[in-house]
This record gives C-alpha cells, sequence and structure tokens, in this order.
C-alpha cells in the first residue's frame, strides 16, 4: 500500500514535472508572438498584456488537452481570440469600439524609426477585420488556409481581406498628404 | 495573368510561391518590381509589428501558472481536509447511533441477578408495601398488595436504564423482579436465560416486568402475581 502510493506519488510529481517543463517552453516559445497578436489585436498595451496573461492561465489549466506540439500556436490564438471576445462581453457598456478611435501610444515606440510608426499608425488604423488576417499571416507566418481555419472563414474572404488590408496600406503609404489612419475599404 | 489579378495574388501573400504568379513576374519586369516592392513592404510591416513586449512578461507567466498551481493546491488540501472532517463527523455520529441503539437488557438483569445475595446483606430493613410503592411512584406505578417474600427494594441501572430492583424469596428459591420503565431504545426479551438463571419478561401498560429466577423455577406464578397486583396511574 505504502510503497504503490510512493510510486505513484513520484509518477504524480514526474509528470506534474514534465507540465510545468511544457508550459515553460511553451512561454518560452509564444509568448512574445502572442503578445504581439494580442496588441495588435486590441491595440492597448495593457489590456494586451491581460489577455496575454489569461490566455496563458487557461492553457496552463487545459494543457493536458494540448496533444500536438505543432498545434500550439493555434491553439494559443484560439484561446485569445476566445479570452478577447470575453473582455468585450464584459466590458460592453463602459468602452468604445476600438475601432472608431484610432488610439496610438506614442511613447512605446519612441524609440522606433519613423518608417516603423508610420506604418504602425497605418496598421492600427486598418478594421480589425482586416487587420487581424494580416497580423496572423505576418507574425505567425499563416497561409490563407490557416488563417481560414483560425477565424472561421471561408479562403476566399480570407484572401479578399489581404489583399484589401495591403491596398489600403498602400494607397495610405502613396497619398501622403492626406489624413491617413483610418481607411473605409 | 493580367495586372490585377497579379496583384490581388501578391496583396494576399507577398510570400506566394504560386508557379502562375512566379511565370507572370519572370515574363514582366514591371510585375517583378512590383512584387519586390510588395516583399519589402511586408519586411516592413514585420518589423514593425515587432511591438516591445513587456520585460517580465514570460517570468510573469510562469509565476502566475506557480501561483495558481498553489491555490488550486490549497483548495485541493482544503477539500481533503474538509473530506477528513466530514469523515470524523460521521464516524462520531456513527458512533452515537451504535451507543443508542436499542439496548437488550435481558443480559444485564441475569447479571444483576448474580449480585442479588450481596444486595441482600446490606438492606437489613424490613421491606414494606409503602416502600416499594414509594419507589415505584417515580414509574408512574404501584402495588395495590405486597408480594409475599420481598426482601430487597433498591433501584438499580441495567444499562443505562433506571429500574426497581425486587429480591424475593420464593419457595422456589430467590427470585428478581425489575419494573423496567417503558423506553423507546429499550428491547425487553421475552425470554432469556444463562447458564444460573432464567427469565421472562411481562408487557405492561407503561412498563415491563422482568422475572428472573433459578433456571428450573416456574416464573408464570410469580409473573401472574405481580401481573394482578401491580397498578399504574392514569
Amino acid at each position: 500500500m505504502f510503497s504503490r502510493n510512493k510510486i505513484d506519488n513520484s509518477q504524480v510529481l514526474s509528470s506534474m514535472k514534465a507540465k510545468h517543463q511544457r508550459y515553460e517552453a511553451l512561454v518560452k516559445a509564444f509568448h512574445a508572438d502572442i503578445y504581439r497578436y494580442a496588441y495588435w489585436l486590441v491595440k492597448d498595451q495593457s489590456v494586451a498584456e491581460d489577455i496575454v496573461q489569461e490566455t496563458f492561465l487557461r492553457a496552463w489549466r487545459s494543457l493536458d488537452a494540448l496533444n500536438d506540439e505543432k498545434a500550439a500556436k493555434s491553439w494559443l490564438i484560439t484561446i485569445l481570440r476566445r479570452e478577447n471576445a470575453r473582455r468585450f462581453e464584459r466590458k460592453q457598456f463602459d468602452t468604445v469600439d476600438i475601432d472608431d478611435v484610432s488610439i496610438h501610444d506614442e511613447t512605446q515606440h519612441a524609440d522606433g524609426d519613423l518608417k516603423d510608426r508610420e506604418l504602425q499608425r497605418l496598421l492600427g488604423g486598418l478594421s480589425v477585420e482586416y487587420r487581424e488576417p494580416l497580423i496572423l499571416q505576418l507574425i505567425f507566418g499563416f497561409s490563407g488556409e490557416e488563417i481560414a481555419n483560425q477565424l472561421g472563414l471561408n479562403k476566399n474572404t480570407v484572401m479578399t481581406r489581404l489583399f484589401r488590408a495591403r491596398n489600403q496600406l498602400k494607397e495610405a503609404l502613396e497619398k501622403p498628404n492626406e489624413q491617413r489612419g483610418r481607411v473605409n475599404g | 495573368m493580367d495586372e490585377l489579378e497579379f496583384r490581388r495574388r501578391i496583396y494576399a501573400d507577398p510570400e506566394t510561391t504560386d508557379s502562375e504568379v512566379v511565370e507572370a513576374a519572370k515574363a514582366d519586369d514591371s510585375k517583378r518590381h512590383f512584387w519586390n516592392e510588395q516583399k519589402q513592404l511586408d519586411k516592413q510591416l514585420k518589423q514593425a509589428l515587432k511591438v516591445d513586449v513587456p520585460d517580465d512578461l514570460a517570468n510573469k507567466l510562469i509565476w502566475q501558472q506557480s501561483a495558481d498551481e498553489f491555490t488550486r493546491y490549497k483548495r485541493r488540501s482544503r477539500w481533503y481536509l474538509a473530506m477528513a472532517a466530514s469523515v470524523a463527523f460521521t464516524v462520531g455520529i456513527a458512533l452515537t447511533m451504535w451507543h443508542h441503539k436499542p439496548i437488550s437488557i435481558g443480559g444485564q438483569a441475569l447479571a444483576h441477578m448474580q449480585y442479588a445475595e450481596m444486595e441482600h446483606a446490606h438492606s437489613l430493613l424490613p421491606v414494606d408495601l409503602n416502600m416499594v410503592n414509594a419507589k415505584l411512584a417515580s414509574f408512574g406505578a404501584s402495588f395495590n398488595e405486597m408480594l409475599d417474600g420481598v426482601e430487597v427494594a433498591n433501584y438499580c441501572h441495567l444499562s443505562t436504564v433506571r429500574s426497581l430492583h425486587l429480591i424475593v424469596d420464593t419457595p422456589q428459591g430467590k427470585m428478581s423482579v425489575f419494573v423496567v420503565p417503558e423506553r423507546g431504545d429499550v428491547t425487553v426479551p421475552s425470554e432469556f436465560e444463562d447458564k444460573q438463571y432464567r427469565g421472562e419478561s411481562l408487557k405492561l401498560q407503561r412498563a415491563n416486568v422482568m422475572i428472573v429466577g433459578d433456571k428450573d423455577a416456574d416464573l408464570s406464578e410469580m409473573k401472574e402475581a405481580v401481573a394482578k397486583r401491580i397498578q399504574f396511574s392514569a
């Protein structure tokens, strides 16, 4: 009885340890990209950080459900999007629609060069339905199909949105004298 | 592939390896130029997307996980504690119930019978009807006539039941008469015996009467005598 308990305990401990290692590997591999994705989704550093924390907490709690390490990225993104949607439900009444206001935190990027800041402003100005597929493609290197799966859209819609996103960016860049930031497609 | 379609495909994915796109770019300088431009822009966009990640984010994420685990562990041990408390509580209740389970006092009566002789020794006062009735009064009972040969009348506890123990000298030897008040958790066996004595009981209105005598004694006479004399106040 006792020796069996001991074995069980050590098995539990070693599986616990393995779980920790998995989790830490997950954090190290993805936290930066996941944070950036969150940031570009919500355009607010502290909100992004909150969402990322919540995302990883949920990831930790259901880490056993993650069987395929290759799927980790899209698994985390799925959790994050759900978290973000939840935040919207919660804060429905005390926030303004993020897409209506082009907020940009200049201090965050004061060290970036002018071109970066310009592009960041333009990216922030894209509506979220165009911005999200674009950041999935640029940050995670997702293919059109992967983006479609992730967002639950069909591939043609995704390709169209990617096209429009870049098109809008391009147009905005080519018309430096006009007011930019928000471009309606 | 026309210009618009080419741009469409490039805009959708500047990293495309689509052979049609590649062929079209090979065949047309301006397309190639456009593609390169777009690749360049994508590079810049990727750069621009790399906003600073809070320095301690990775550590925070690992820390909050341990904290979460700790609170869950605490919750879990609290759960165990609750479980243990609950088990202890149940055991406690069970023991109490077990204690309260109906007591069969036939055996107790037999044991008391064995002490009847000693009892006899320290009770030298003659026992009369008044004395017996005084003691029976606490059970709401009385004798309307004295039993013959009562030598001792004393309260005794059969298990936890206070009862009146009469030791009666009869032609068939010493007998004990126990008057046991009715109690829900006490069962009185109708007959009981051990190596030396045997007993029978008599269920009356508000009490049980047990008669214990020698193994070969006939108890029916005494039973009848008691039944005839005992009465209960309303």
